[in-house]
């Protein structure tokens, strides 16, 4: 065996400098990362399940990452690849409500069940309880609740989204306008139960 | 009541909330929502429901986690 030159020594130094911030800027994250997947998934064990494999893969694969674009996008494209693969798949339901309500239907129900006649948005919202809420979202389905999860809490845009699921933008739109009313109408269902 | 009845402006939300309308699209959301009541409470609850979502939601990371992730280090 030689003995590494200098310039081979520099490299390799250099490389190792770069793996040690690259694992920093990762771990520096991972609360911002663990937020979305607490939501793509049930449980919180399954939540830290899903981390723990997606940072060992990153920590892995980190020279996979190009320097200079979103961290947290590419964890969340290695999480959510993780995710899928771990069948959830199969579990999708199948037929899923053709009846869908438009965008205002929620607030109309809510609003329905005050007695004023023209309450405040605030009043309204006031019906609905964090609960719920979690609830809620945790029954939308999967390949709708993604992006549902992506958008409006990581708050990726569509086209982070879109490459995050290997998906196309229109599909990230469709699915997002989709998730979100459904995920109203299973909300108001809740409230106005 | 469902606002003003027109479906333009209740397909317009959600663009709009997400910051992708033209410029033009936007004045003409503005638009209607200055003379529309209705709606103009609509649009307020979306904007306060998407918060009140992000809000609820939210969890912090189990203690431990962060070490567990910490260990699977290489550096
Ligand atoms: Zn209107």
């Amino acid at each position: 065996m030689t003995e590494p030159t200098s310039a081979e020594a520099r490299r390799l130094a250099e490389v190792a400098r770069d793996r040690v911030r690259f694992e920093e800027e990762a771990l520096e994250l991972s609360d911002q990362v663990y937020r979305v997947a607490r939501r793509l998934v049930g449980s919180r064990e399954e939540a830290e399940d899903l981390m723990q494999d997606a940072y060992a893969r990153a920590f892995r694969s980190w020279q996979q990452y190009q320097p200079g674009t979103n961290l947290r996008a590419w964890l969340l494209r290695i999480l959510t690849n993780l995710n899928i693969d771990r069948g959830r798949r199969v579990q999708r339901s199948p037929d899923l409500q053709p009846l869908e309500e438009g965008d205002y239907y929620l607030y109309n129900r809510l609003e329905s069940t005050i007695g004023d006649e023209n309450p405040d948005e605030e009043r309204v919202l006031d019906r609905l309880s964090q609960n719920s809420i979690v609830e809620a979202l945790a029954e939308v389905p999967h390949d709708f609740r993604d992006v549902v999860v992506l958008v409006d809490i990581g708050e990726f845009s569509y086209a982070e989204a879109a490459q995050i699921l290997d998906i196309p933008v229109g599909t990230v739109m469709s699915r997002l306008h989709r998730g979100r009313r459904i995920l109203k109408q299973i909300l108001a269902d809740k409230a106005v139960a | 009541m469902m606002g003003c009845g027109c479906n333009d402006c209740e397909e317009m939300m959600q663009p709009y909330l997400d910051g992708v309308l033209t410029d033009e699209q936007v004045r003409e959301a503005k638009g209607h929502l200055e003379r529309c009541p209705p709606c103009d409470k609509r649009f307020r609850f979306e904007l306060h429901l998407r918060h009140f979502v992000r809000v609820a939601v939210d969890e912090d990371m189990p203690p431990g986690l962060r070490q567990k992730l910490s260990s699977l280090r290489s550096t």
